[in-house]
């Protein structure tokens, strides 16, 4: 039991590192990372936060409905276009993030990130 | 050109993107405001109607991302896309290894083209039954009759979008996917806004109960597609 919470542990304390450098990259307007019992957030505009988080867990939400609708399996990442914004969202173990980010930044490369580091 | 014609050619123009791509299960377009435009023989309605309820729920909070251009939602087996083409929403679901970025090309040059021809032949858009959310309220008693009840500004509203002098009949879908078409009065009371009333055996039919949510949008009956073609 304290091996498999020490591994836990690591994988947030690795995952909260890739994303203080995924946040310094252009483009990138922040985070919301939610665990089972805390939760880290780091937005440019700190009075949006509960919009961000609203549309956060919406996103995960929803998608994970069109993803049991659709029989497709796991959700491996949920993106979001709007006109001006983009939400990329993923659920990594127990805990789940939304990255939000300027359109022209590129998703993909985000993904690879999160997945070579984690 | 009537609206029978027009998903038509938009339900065709579906089937060749499949043919083209057929990573492509299931393809569906829908309205922003919850109606089904059009959509593959194969994908079952139900599909169709809990897809656009989980886009909705998103997609009420697009001011804040500027707009809901598009879903993207990657699965272990699959990938579903929603993207917006000319105010409406078209859904895909396609196998993991589909070519995303040709599959775009394709539809985002397609159905715009399709629409475009079309608005060229009839210049007038044609508009499709805007559906409403609206509370369930239940009718018991020996003579509440089969018909449901919606207030008058809806009716009205109805009525003027369409073009209407009345709204007769309407299409009540529930959460489950369960839907009933009925006979439709005013309610009589003007205080009584946003609700529908149900008499209780219909209640059972959609399998909902008082306070619930339904969707509910205008029908066409015979007689309003008479009065249409003879208008074209």
């Amino acid at each position: 039991m304290p091996a498999k919470s020490k591994s836990k542990e690591e994988e947030i304390e690795n995952l909260q590192e890739t994303l203080k450098d995924i946040k310094t990259k252009e483009g990138i307007i922040g985070y919301i990372l939610r665990g089972p019992n805390s939760a880290s957030i780091d937005l440019k505009d700190p009075t949006k936060i509960i919009d961000h988080a609203i549309l956060s867990a919406t996103a995960l939400e929803a998608g994970q409905d069109i993803s049991n609708t659709f029989e497709i399996g796991k959700v491996d990442s949920i993106i979001l276009e709007g006109g001006n914004i983009k939400v990329l969202s993923m659920i990594i173990g127990d805990n789940r993030l939304s990255i939000f980010m300027e359109k022209n930044v590129d998703h993909d490369k985000l993904c690879e990130d999160l997945d070579l580091r984690l | 050109m009537s609206k029978n014609a027009y998903t038509d050619a938009l339900k065709n123009t579906l089937t060749e993107i499949k043919k083209i791509c057929p990573d492509v299960s299931c393809s569906f377009i829908f309205t922003k405001d919850g109606t089904i435009v059009t959509g593959d023989s194969e994908t079952a309605e139900e599909t169709i109607q809990k897809t656009m309820y989980s886009f909705q729920s998103i997609a009420e909070k697009e001011d804040m991302i500027g707009g809901l251009k598009a879903l993207i939602i990657n699965g272990e087996n699959g990938k579903v896309h929603i993207s917006c083409i000319n105010d409406m929403y078209l859904a895909l679901a396609t196998s993991k290894n589909a070519d995303a970025a040709f599959l775009q090309a394709i539809t985002h040059v397609l159905v715009p083209t399709v629409l475009k021809l079309l608005e060229s032949i009839a210049p007038t858009p044609l508009q499709f039954a805007p559906s409403k959310q609206l509370v369930v309220d239940t009718l018991s008693g020996f003579f509440v009759g089969d018909s449901v009840q919606i207030d008058l500004e809806v009716l009205k509203e109805w009525s003027t979008l369409l073009n209407r002098k009345s709204i007769g009949e309407v299409k009540i879908e529930a959460f489950s996917g369960k839907t009933t078409q009925c006979v439709v009065r005013e309610i009589n009371d003007p205080k009584l806004k946003g609700i529908i009333r149900i008499p209780e055996k219909i209640c059972k039919v959609l399998e909902v109960k008082k306070g619930e949510l339904v969707r509910v949008k205008p029908t066409e009956t015979r007689g309003d597609l008479n009065a249409r073609q003879k208008q074209i």
